[in-house]
């Protein structure tokens, strides 16, 4: 596999549009497993990234993006629906018990299910890179701490969010530095949509600084860092961009050209078709129109790569999957 | 001294609970919705005064801000705290009477949804701009839903979703809640939504913020008192 800094590059520099969605329902769908397995199982996770990996002409795969692994590993109270993906029930801390909150280690919870769906699906596919995937530091904490709590926690208790920040990211740093080493991936997906809901000035103290320095960690011309911020409606890109990752992916709140021309041109920038109201909600016909509409919109910007705005959910069509790939290949061959 | 009220209002507006409490920074010492409130009561204004010009005028301002991205939710979750510590003192004039809320407001995250974020911040908009929110909480059941309306028939029902999967349990919440009470009123919300998932499952109003749904409701009440 080349290094991932030449495989970023070849894509700027390519005439062709490439497309990296947010994708692993599809496949746990194809296989005829449950979210649940998929979810509690690495081998069954792998599996189905293996095979959306061998149907569908993604630059790049993707594992599931379960907001609840980590909130798992350090002690919340996890519910597996059998065809949604799992919730947190309740918070676990508050400012009073922050401090004696203890960082998890990679053992605790799905953590090792999640590394072994990884290391068995980079083993699997060896026709792209494949990205893990890790919760951002802010989002953690709101799922720790509680998301309404932590919004006026980080005015009202800020020392106490502060450290619990900064506990998350610890924990956030080892693990990115465990699939670095071991899986054999080619950079994670950090998830920080719960960022989007804070001013940018917000984002950047508590937010960017964190995910700031596992990037600073972990990125290097053999890993690549993908921020995800779907929350950002434009207004924090600028805390996004001062995390200095390799990539920046926008959820479909987000104006996409505007995004491209706020970010660096050398960074790959990613979005941002509905998964819901598109991919989900529209007849084939109105898919391709969309993904089309954006295509020709983004013309302009070598670095764009043609995403979902978020995690494809369960139960999208086939037809609409193939629509979009379809999208991409009418528009390449203009 | 008519300027407390814009006073609080501004305190409201700028999310200041009180004296000791250090956001924001530009106001660091100064007095809060907390003390303003307490103050205007014993200078004889009339609590609907400090309700209507002080506490619902700055939370309409927040929203306005929060619709048009000048603000982001932590800012409108202080000031909902702020408006939240006048009301306290405002509680025993809508007990007995001297001031009344515009309406009632049934809300609840839907079954199989435990996200309560965005429901919590259409509750407090609402709340601060007088509508009395009967808030069942997260995983809500249609059987809930149903339980609150047989106590407070007139209030309208507001449905919160963060996932695509538990949107279906919308949809079947609100034809439970329909079929049992036909003219009730429902507003659906959350991220995945749109107005025609809201048009397809036969909510009467989808709103993309809360702001946006308290200016729908305003409207319904207005056009019922009349």
């Amino acid at each position: 596999m080349m290094e991932i800094k030449s495989w970023m590059e070849q894509i700027i520099q390519s005439p062709d549009r490439y497309a990296i969605p947010v994708m692993t329902h599809p496949g746990i769908e194809m296989l005829g497993y449950s979210v649940r397995e998929a979810v509690q199982n690495g081998e069954v996770h792998a599996r189905a990234i293996k095979a959306l990996s061998d149907k569908y002409p993604s630059k790049a795969s993707t594992v599931i993006m379960d907001l609840t692994v980590e909130a798992e590993a350090f002690g919340c109270d996890i519910s597996f629906p059998e065809e949604d993906m799992p919730h947190i029930s309740g918070k676990l801390v508050d400012a009073s018990t922050v401090e004696r909150l203890k960082v998890p280690s990679l053992a605790a919870g799905r953590i090792p299910q999640y590394l072994k769906a990884n290391r068995l699906a980079a083993g699997m596919i060896d026709t792209r890179p494949v990205l893990a995937g890790v919760i951002g530091p802010f989002s953690l904490a709101g799922r720790l701490f509680g998301m309404s709590e932590i919004m006026t926690g980080c005015y009202l208790e800020t020392g106490a969010v502060e450290l619990l920040l900064e506990k998350c990211t610890q924990f956030i740093l080892s693990y990115a530095t465990a699939l670095k080493q071991e899986s054999g991936c080619a950079g994670i997906v950090i998830a920080e949509p719960a960022a989007g809901l804070l001013s940018n000035d917000d984002c950047l103290q508590f937010s960017s600084r964190y995910v700031k320095r596992i990037i600073e960690s972990v990125q290097d011309e053999q890993f690549m860092v993908v921020l995800h911020n779907c929350g950002n409606r434009g207004h924090c890109t600028d805390a996004m961009i001062q995390t200095g990752a390799a990539a920046y992916h926008f959820g479909n709140a987000a104006n996409m050209t505007e995004a491209l021309a706020q970010c660096p041109a050398d960074a790959l920038v990613m979005g941002n078709i509905d998964p819901v109201a598109v991919l989900q909600m529209l007849p084939p016909e109105k898919v391709k129109e969309k993904v089309t509409q954006l295509l020709e919109e983004t013309a302009p910007y070598p670095n764009f790569v043609l995403s979902t705005g978020c995690d494809v959910p369960p139960h999208v069509s086939p037809e609409n999957i193939r629509a979009f790939y379809d999208a991409l290949a009418a528009f390449n061959q203009k | 001294m008519e300027n407390i009220l814009e006073q609080i209002a501004n305190c409201v507006d700028k999310g200041k609970i009180n004296r000791s409490v250090p956001y924001p920074p530009e106001m660091k010492g100064q007095p809060g919705v907390d003390e303003l409130t307490l103050q205007a009561l014993e200078l004889n204004f009339p609590p609907s005064e400090i309700l209507s010009k002080g506490l619902i005028a700055g939370m309409e301002r927040i929203g306005t801000k929060f619709r048009e991205n000048r603000v982001f939710v932590p800012q409108v979750l202080m000031s909902a705290k702020a408006m939240n510590c006048g009301m306290m003192h405002l509680k025993k004039f809508f007990v007995d009477g001297t001031v009344a809320h515009k309406g009632k407001l049934i809300i609840g995250t839907v079954e199989g949804d435990l996200h309560d974020i965005g429901k919590n911040l259409v509750s407090m908009i609402a709340e601060g701009n007088g509508y009395e929110i009967i808030d069942l909480g997260v995983d809500v059941p249609a059987t809930k839903f149903i339980e609150a309306l047989q106590d407070h028939p007139s209030a309208f029902v507001g449905m919160s979703a963060l996932l695509t999967t538990t949107m279906a349990n919308m949809a079947v919440i609100n034809q439970t809640i329909k079929q049992a009470f036909p003219e009730v009123i429902t507003f659906v919300g959350g991220a995945p939504l749109n107005r025609e998932f809201a048009q397809k499952i036969g909510a009467d109003h989808y709103t993309d913020g809360p702001q946006e749904m308290v200016e729908i409701l305003d409207k319904l009440t207005i056009n019922n008192a009349s």
